[in-house]
């Protein structure tokens, strides 16, 4: 009697552990193929809960695309490989093709799967396009599958500094090369010399336009040098000018008003995020762009001095500017809240990041409509620096850690939300679409640090995982 | 059940050990390598730090579960007391890990509490080999 009461406590208390370990991790597993925008919960940010009506059943990610007819005014193909040494190129080099473009025009792009088994997409980083062309695997397109192909679209409107690069298994085909620049110019370009600096690290080694080391920057003195700084890593980068006085002339693709000179210090590219610096070539011929780790592009010789101890602070650069819309007069107010937080990630046990206090699938969908005004506060408690990545949209600092920005407007598609600190940012809802709000160090989106901006009256016919075998991540 | 609580105790303090082994040779890894020019970034792979990672997160605490459960059927006097303290210890390790993420020097506690649950794992093993050492002697005293 006495022995079966002791069992019958153990038992219980077996039950009492692993009851309900058994219960978080059933409620935890993702099924293999869903819709992303039900996912998780709406928050409507005290928005009405409905869009406007259109009718029926709203509007479908699919036929959110760039003009159908038009001929195109750029016209690439680029076909992905991925080669032996599981590297990936894009017509057989990695960066692949440069490709330009003059603000105004209609881009086409012909992505061809030559042989990539996962499948592949491009998501055109920064750029606003239409959300049908967006590029994102489950989401807004069927994953390219071997010998497939896909075209994407779009008028290219902003001039500045952006990049392409997969979004279908993106933490290893991104690390792994399968991305490019584009470049969008003003009709008239000033500077005389308009270089890339697209920053990669390949298996322990930082390269600038795929070669490790200095490699050389053809400038001749009083010559007008811009380097756009593209950072295609997952983490932070940093940048500076040694030679010569040089000046943040645009960040994500968009000009700073009012830049200043800045010597003797370097400036931040996030993970994703793209920097223009510029700089007038002195009289002796020698200046440098180094990107860190003995990484740089030099003009006459220019020796490596030492990595500025300082950094620029972009919330206090350049002059204020009209924002073109009243954040105070925000229709819809979220929270985007990172954490980290014990618990399963369908079905794997440790300590994910968290959005608002929840573990991916069960995390928020920001609901709006197009109009609305957006405030949204981004804060990170969770012991590292998170790229947040908004697609389809540019949005703006209007403070850090409750320090109002007092310089240019700071216009972004990525930022740096170090550990600890708090920024709010506002945007015009004005691309209606379903879109990824992720961190862009992609290894943490696979674990979960993804969120999506979902215009109430759009849905997607697209789905995750799947006979497309969709992985937007 | 006394020998698979021994075993899972047993295991626990070679975990520890393991850990040890993984976090020395990450470091030396990523030495060596910077001969060779490399960087370290938010994107480099090390095989010791993967490892420390998958056995601190998955393999021990599995472990250490396991051995709570197995203690409660166990009767080893004292045998759910020094499973509970493993267990806490665990606890405590993986948050001192992830509070050294933004506060490194905090790392130091993480190790020093190493040594921590390597001992009272090991002392839920003898608690067991004393359990049936006893256990071994009753019928001769009976």
């Amino acid at each position: 009697m006495r022995k079966s009461f002791k069992i019958a406590i153990a038992l219980g208390a077996t039950v009492a552990i692993l009851g309900p370990l058994g219960y978080f991790w059933q409620r935890s597993l993702v099924p293999g193929t869903y819709d992303m925008a039900t996912m998780g919960y709406a928050d409507f940010g005290g928005g009405p809960a409905a869009g406007h009506s259109h009718g029926t059943g709203g509007l479908s990610v699919d036929t959110l695309t760039g003009p159908a007819s038009a001929k195109p005014d750029v016209t690439v193909t680029l076909a992905a490989h991925q080669e032996s040494n599981g590297r990936y190129t894009l017509n057989g080099t990695s960066p692949g093709p440069e490709i330009r473009a003059v603000k105004g025009q209609l881009v086409q792009v012909t992505l061809v799967n030559d042989n990539v088994t996962e499948g592949v997409t491009l998501h055109w980083h920064g750029v606003d396009v239409p959300n049908g062309e967006d590029g994102v695997a489950g989401v807004t397109q069927d994953a390219v599958r071997p010998g497939a192909s896909f075209v994407y679209r779009f008028t290219v409107q902003d001039a500045g500094t952006y990049w392409y690069h997969s979004h279908q298994v993106g933490h290893e085909q991104v690390r792994q090369g399968l991305f490019g620049a584009l470049i969008v110019t003003e009709p008239v370009f000033a500077e005389g010399i308009d270089q890339v600096v697209q920053v990669h690290t390949f298996d322990g080694r930082r390269t600038i336009n795929g070669a490790a080391g200095e490699a050389a920057l053809a400038a001749r003195p009083s010559q007008v040098v811009r380097a756009r700084v593209i950072n295609t890593d997952a983490g932070p980068l940093r940048a500076w000018v040694s030679g010569a006085p040089y000046r943040v002339a645009a960040i994500d693709g968009r000009s700073v008003n009012g830049p200043t000179d800045i010597t003797g210090k370097s400036v931040i590219v996030t993970a994703g995020g793209r920097v223009d610096l510029t700089f007038e070539m002195p009289a002796s011929g020698a200046a440098r762009v180094d990107v860190g780790a003995g990484a740089a592009l030099v003009a006459g010789g220019a020796a490596a001095g030492t990595e500025p101890a300082d950094d620029v602070d972009l919330l206090s650069y350049g002059t204020p500017a009209a924002l073109g819309f009243d954040p105070a007069r925000a229709t819809r107010n979220f929270d985007y809240r990172i954490g980290r937080r014990a618990g399963f990630l369908d079905g794997k046990p440790g300590l994910w990041w968290s959005i608002n206090g929840h573990l991916f699938p069960d995390v928020p969908m920001f609901m709006v409509a197009t109009g609305d005004i957006v405030r949204m506060t981004i804060s990170n408690t969770s012991g590292e620096v998170h790229p947040m990545h908004l697609h389809g949209h540019h949005a703006v600092v209007l403070s850090r850690n409750g320090v109002a920005a007092t310089g240019s407007p700071w216009w972004f598609d990525s930022l740096d939300v170090g550990d600890g600190e708090t920024y709010e940012i506002a945007f015009v809802a004005d691309n209606p679409g379903i879109w990824v709000d992720h961190c862009h160090n992609l290894q943490h989106a696979v674990d979960g640090l993804l969120a999506h901006l979902a215009y109430t009256d759009v849905t997607t016919p697209f789905r995750v995982g799947g006979d497309a075998g969709n992985s937007p991540e | 059940m006394r020998a698979v609580y021994r075993i899972l105790a047993m295991s626990i303090a070679t975990g520890v050990v393991v850990q040890a082994c993984a976090i020395a040779y990450a470091l030396f890894d990523i030495l060596h390598k910077t001969d060779d020019g490399q960087v370290f970034t938010k994107d480099s792979d090390n095989a010791g730090i993967a490892v420390h990672m998958v056995v601190g997160e998955m393999i021990v605490p599995v472990l250490v579960l396991a051995l709570l459960i197995v203690s409660f059927f166990a009767g080893i006097p004292g045998g759910v007391k020094w499973a509970a303290i493993t267990f806490g210890v665990l606890v405590l390790q993986i948050v001192l890990a992830y509070a050294s993420y933004p506060v490194p020097v905090l790392g130091v506690l993480h190790a020093i509490n190493a040594f921590a649950l390597a001992a009272v794992a090991s002392l839920a093993m003898r608690q067991a080999r004393l359990a049936g050492s006893t256990q071994a002697s009753t019928p001769v005293t009976a």
